[in-house]
């Protein structure tokens, strides 16, 4: 009750530390304690459960081995690719469902049943057809950030104020022009949702790709961690993935900010 | 054979010096509904003359951006004739700019953004079709704001910028819906004086559509009145104020006559519509 109290009430007060700031780091502090405790305590082994201290020296090891950095470029270049050509391939479905009630009508339905299907029950048949190296990571996260960006584009072309449309074609627009110069603008607040979340599951499926079979990547060496027994080592890199992806979300968020300044 | 339909009584006075440009030849639009078709437009003739300023009038729902929609080239499915300079219309025409009933700015765009659209669209420099922009921006008096957005202005200078970036792309003929509808009183005379003054400057030729009397007077050389549904054309009233006008002239004898007039005109049909929608409501509620 109190917490929630001083939740509201410093809320608005930014730049000092407040007590949401202390708060937060209190509870960041608290866990650590707790878990330093369990590992010394012996409960459980303390393989699963290492010292704050082996997995500090283990971030260290990471942070400074080119072979880290080759990986994580590996699994970075697999979300952007997949990002890219999921938000293409989506945004091209997304324009041709919100454009033609035919379409529309005949397929979307199939895009909301798919969506919220977890994707990786193709993956063995990605496996297949793309290999176990990057190309059939890249597909998993194709195949996961296309739904919402196609979903969401969609939803947000019927919602494009008509006039606008019609104003471009009194000035007699090329369909491409048309596309560029007024639907994309004009739905710039659905689409970078729709990356937002394309992003987030593109993620999730091309991690999760690595984790099940794969020779290189991020989700790899963490799988590898993981046979080897190697403890420290998995909970750095899962700690330094999180602090990653905090870092991205926080990244298109400020996309998605920087748009509402534009806005009406 | 120019103007109005066959009720409509010839006007005494000689008619415009400069050629037709614009012909609409016996416009005939219907709409497919739920409940059948709807007449919204019913053989209508009209012809502007090179550098005239025509005003349409007519109640509410008479079926005036109906005619707008297909003389802009943008609603093609009606019967008769449109035509530009003898050129008939198949969709958008090079020669005509239009400006819409409603908001129509690109929001994600600045003033002069907004401005250049049209120079944009056909591959004009930056730095050419920014210096035309600017040119029109302060033609409509907004310099100072060229890189404000929509969301940042107020909703008469929102217009202004529409009318500007329709003036960007050089039309041969301004067609305009209702441009000031939306605004209140004081910001449409002087909004109509700024179009007046504008039309004067560049010897604009001018398709106004409106329902208000006062607008149509001060700024028109003639006016077609049409009646309510289906939209006829019922009148041509040739204007023969001297030029140039301004907002003053409203005080005029001769303006006044005008107006009552054309509201004689415009009472009848208002009232038809009136009585139309009872015998309707009551139709619906007697069933
Ligand atoms: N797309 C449409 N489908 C069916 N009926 C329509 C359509 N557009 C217009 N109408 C009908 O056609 C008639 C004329 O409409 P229009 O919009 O041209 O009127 P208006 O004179 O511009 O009215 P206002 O002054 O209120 O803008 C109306 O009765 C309207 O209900
Ligand atoms: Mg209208």
């Amino acid at each position: 009750m109190a917490a929630t109290g001083s939740l509201t009430a410093s809320a608005p007060v930014r730049g000092r530390p407040n007590r949401v700031t202390l708060l937060r780091i209190g509870i960041i502090v608290a866990v650590l304690a707790g878990w330093e405790l369990l590992s010394r305590s012996g409960w459980l082994y303390r393989d699963v459960v290492p010292s704050l201290f082996a997995i500090g020296k283990a971030i260290v090891a990471l942070l400074s081995s080119g072979e880290y950095y080759f990986h994580l470029g590996v699994t970075a270049g697999e979300i952007l690719a997949a990002l890219a050509i999921g938000g293409v391939l989506g945004l091209i479905v997304g324009l041709l469902l919100g454009g033609n009630r035919f379409l529309a009508a005949a397929f979307e339905s199939y895009l909301y049943y798919l969506g919220p299907t977890p994707k990786i029950i193709f993956f063995p048949i990605l496996i297949m057809w793309f290999g176990v190296g990057p190309g059939s990571k890249i597909a998993m996260g194709v195949l996961s950030a296309f739904f919402p960006i196609a979903l969401s584009v969609a939803a947000g072309m019927r919602e494009i104020d008509r006039v606008l449309i019609r104003v471009g074609k009194s000035f007699r627009a090329t369909t491409w022009q048309m596309a560029t110069k007024i639907y994309v603008p004009a739905m710039r607040h659905p689409i970078i949702n729709g990356v937002r979340l394309g992003l987030g599951v593109g993620l999730i499926g091309t991690l999760l790709a690595e984790t099940k079979l794969s020779n290189k990547g991020i989700g790899y060496l963490i799988i590898q961690a993981y046979t080897l027994f190697d403890m420290p080592r998995m909970y750095a890199m899962l700690i330094v993935l999180f602090v990653l992806a905090i870092g991205a979300n926080a990244l298109v968020g400020r996309l998605g900010g920087l748009s509402n300044i534009k806005r009406r | 054979m120019s103007a109005s339909s066959a009720t409509a009584p010839r006007s005494a006075s000689p008619p415009q010096p400069g050629e037709a440009i614009l012909d609409v030849d016996h416009l005939h639009v219907a709409f497919q509904t739920p409940d059948g078709p709807v007449i919204a437009v019913e053989d209508v003739s009209l012809t502007v003359r090179k550098g005239e300023f025509l005003s349409i009038i007519g109640p509410s729902g008479c079926g005036k951006s109906t005619v707008f929609n297909v003389v802009g080239g943008l609603l093609t499915e009606h019967e008769g004739r449109v035509s530009v300079a003898g050129e008939t219309i198949v969709g958008p025409h090079p020669s005509i700019g239009m400006v819409f009933q409603e908001e129509s700015t690109f929001p994600w765009r600045t003033v002069i953004d907004n401005v250049a659209f049209p120079l944009e669209l056909t591959g004009m420099p930056k730095a050419q079709r920014l210096e035309r922009a600017r040119h029109f921006i302060e033609m409509v008096g907004l310099q100072g704001f060229e890189r404000r957005y929509p969301g940042e202005l107020s909703g008469g200078m929102r217009q202004r910028v529409s009318l500007a970036r329709t003036l960007a792309s050089e039309p041969k003929i301004l067609l305009m819906d209702e441009p000031f509808a939306a605004l209140d009183e004081q910001t449409r005379l002087l909004l109509g004086d700024k179009v007046l003054q504008i039309q004067q400057e560049l010897q604009q030729t001018t398709l106004l559509i409106t329902h208000n009397i006062t607008e149509a007077v001060q700024m028109s050389d003639r006016i077609l009145v049409m009646t309510y549904r289906p939209g006829k054309a019922k009148r041509i009233v040739e204007i023969d104020l001297p030029r140039p006008r301004t907002s003053e002239i409203v005080g005029s004898e001769a303006f006044g006559r005008y107006v009552a007039q054309i509201w004689a005109d415009l009472r009848e049909e208002a009232s038809r519509g009136l009585t139309d929608d009872e015998t309707s409501r009551n139709r619906g509620s007697a069933s």
